[in-house]
């Protein structure tokens, strides 16, 4: 068994984010408040709430050098919190939208943070030390449906985003006064702000879970028609690889390493891709146990019994006597899994351990260490 | 009964794959989440309706979108008098959609009842749970025009018998 913690924090988790040193762990309940909560003794207490937002908090990262949490969320702010004494406080974020925010993601450097939003724009979000705000400018007129999910690559200038349009695209960001050109790659510093790289038309579905991997060599993202696409050499002339798969769809996936990715998505069960030494991408297995879902039902069939069972089905997990029909899908998590965060410490390139969180209401933490097949990737 | 079986083994296949649902903002109007099935708004966000037919009589039509997903049903029905207890019995349901939480008032144009489920239904209850109790409700659907036709032919024999036995 990989899962090594597993805990119920509430009814359903939109997203989540730990703490740098991964003792408190900040997550959205479904609600508009964020709740951290704290391991003490083995126990995990609620610690801070922060209330803000009037609509669901749709994104939350924490950044590790910094520590400073922003959220998102479906009532078009984004506050960045810091942590003053005992409290957090929130800093206005200017992010000049029209539409919901749906996802958030701190550049590598932490001194950007990138906003995918309903109004199908991004935003890129940089302090300004005079008004003591975070300003953002805007990524428009490139995407044609919401943006569902967005990826800094490791040198902090590019910016990969998914979207309902089936489409991925890579972009600059370069912010002049933020960004310094010249180190790194030269192809990187050259580009304006908000200019299109690439745009991948893979996925005739909508497209999730954008990541790059550790150096920035390949990108993956996943489509809802079930499939998971990875691209290398992002650029002129990207090559790119389609793994279909059998099941359903995928939200999310982390590169764990470079040959290795995770998906997790509606099965409720995380699924390992792997690379094999040619570079070649195919479906492993799933991480955890599954159960087969069984179907065949017994009824009986008077008017008011059939009434009764109507009203009073199982729908909400209680079983029936009469019958029991289909058996959850996935082991661990029993609703679809949305949200999947690495757990690892700061400046290791490989990282075995990540934590899922889904709309059941559970963090799983999973360990890869023990994994006797999959370690040869890591 | 053996087409019975196949046609609902269908149906729950095509939901399971259909029930992939989440929650996503209103992109016409902010700060609102509508079912994206019923409003329309992006016609990138609706997936292609699925229309599984056991034969002319019997449809059901499954339309998903991001959000949210429709499933419109065509019960059999052979002669006038099922036609009338039908419209009644899935009228009464109907009318009492808020306690089904799934169930939708009207059904779609063409067929006889509609269910509507969205991303805050699959949040509360379980997948699983959702695609047997549609499935089990065909199963019923069924027997239960069938026994309502029985008792009321059966009801009417016997009022026939009385009244009819004054003239005797």
């Amino acid at each position: 068994m990989s899962a090594i913690a597993v805990h119920q924090f509430a009814q359903c988790i939109t997203c989540h984010a730990w703490s740098p040193d991964h003792s408190m762990i900040a997550f959205c309940p479904n609600n508009n408040e964020v709740h951290i909560h704290k391991l003490v003794e083995d126990k995990w207490e609620r610690i801070h709430v922060l209330q803000k937002h009037d609509q669901i908090v749709s994104g939350i990262d924490w950044s590790i050098r910094s520590n400073r949490i922003v959220t998102v969320s479906h009532d078009r702010n984004s506050y960045v919190w810091n942590k003053e004494g005992a409290d957090w406080m929130p800093t206005l974020v200017i992010l000049r939208l029209n539409r919901a925010a749906l996802c958030v993601q701190w550049s590598p450097r932490e001194n950007k943070f990138a906003v995918g939003s309903g109004a199908k724009t991004v935003c890129i979000c940089y302090y300004e030390q005079d008004n003591n705000w975070w300003v953002s400018k805007l990524i428009r007129k490139r995407h044609d449906s919401s943006v569902t999910s967005v990826a800094w690559h490791p040198n902090n200038i590019l910016l990969a985003t998914t979207s309902t349009d089936g489409k991925c695209r890579v972009f600059s960001t370069f912010i002049k006064g933020v960004d310094t050109r010249g180190s790194g790659t030269s192809s990187a510093g050259d580009t304006k702000f908000g200019e299109q790289i690439v745009q991948l038309d893979l996925s005739f579905c909508w497209a999730f879970g954008v990541k790059w991997s550790p150096s920035g060599k390949t990108l993956a993202y996943v489509g809802h028609n079930s499939m998971i696409y990875f691209v290398d050499e992002v650029g002129p002339a990207p090559s790119a690889q389609t793994v279909a798969f059998r099941d359903l769809p995928l939200r999310d996936v982390l590169f764990v390493s470079e040959r290795m990715v995770i998906g997790v998505g509606f099965d409720c069960n995380p699924m390992v891709f792997a690379a094999d030494e040619r570079g070649l991408w195919s479906f492993l297995r799933f991480l955890g146990e599954r159960k087969i879902s069984s179907s065949g039902a017994k009824y009986g069939s008077q008017f008011s019994e059939a009434f009764g069972k109507l009203y009073g089905q199982s729908k909400h997990g209680i079983s029936n006597d009469i019958g029991e029909a289909s058996r959850s899908r996935g082991g661990i998590h029993e609703n679809c899994i949305n949200c999947i965060v690495p757990v690892k410490k700061e400046g290791q390139s490989t990282n075995t351990r990540f934590s899922t969180s889904g709309l059941d209401g559970k963090v799983v933490t999973w360990d890869l260490e023990n994994q006797g097949d999959l370690s040869e990737y890591l | 009964a053996n087409t019975l079986r196949l046609y609902l083994t269908c149906i729950r296949n095509t939901l399971e794959a259909a029930m992939c649902l989440q929650n996503f903002p209103c992109q016409e109007v902010e700060r609102h989440n509508k079912p994206e099935i019923e409003l329309k708004t992006g016609p990138e966000l609706l997936l292609n309706p699925v229309l599984i037919c056991r034969n002319e009589a019997e449809k059901c039509l499954i339309e998903t979108s991001i959000n949210s997903l429709r499933i419109s049903l065509k019960v059999k029905q052979t002669d006038e008098l099922e036609n009338i207890l039908t419209k009644k019995f899935l009228r009464f349901l109907s009318m009492r959609a808020e306690a089904f939480q799934v169930l939708r008032r009207k059904p779609v144009q063409g067929y006889d009842i509609s269910f509507l489920i969205t991303n805050y239904h699959c949040e509360e209850m379980q997948k699983q749970k959702l695609i047997d109790f549609i499935v089990q409700f065909m199963e019923d659907i069924d027997k239960e025009i069938s026994e309502l036709k029985l008792s009321v032919n059966t009801r009417g024999r016997l009022v026939a018998t009385e009244f009819l036995k004054q003239f005797i």
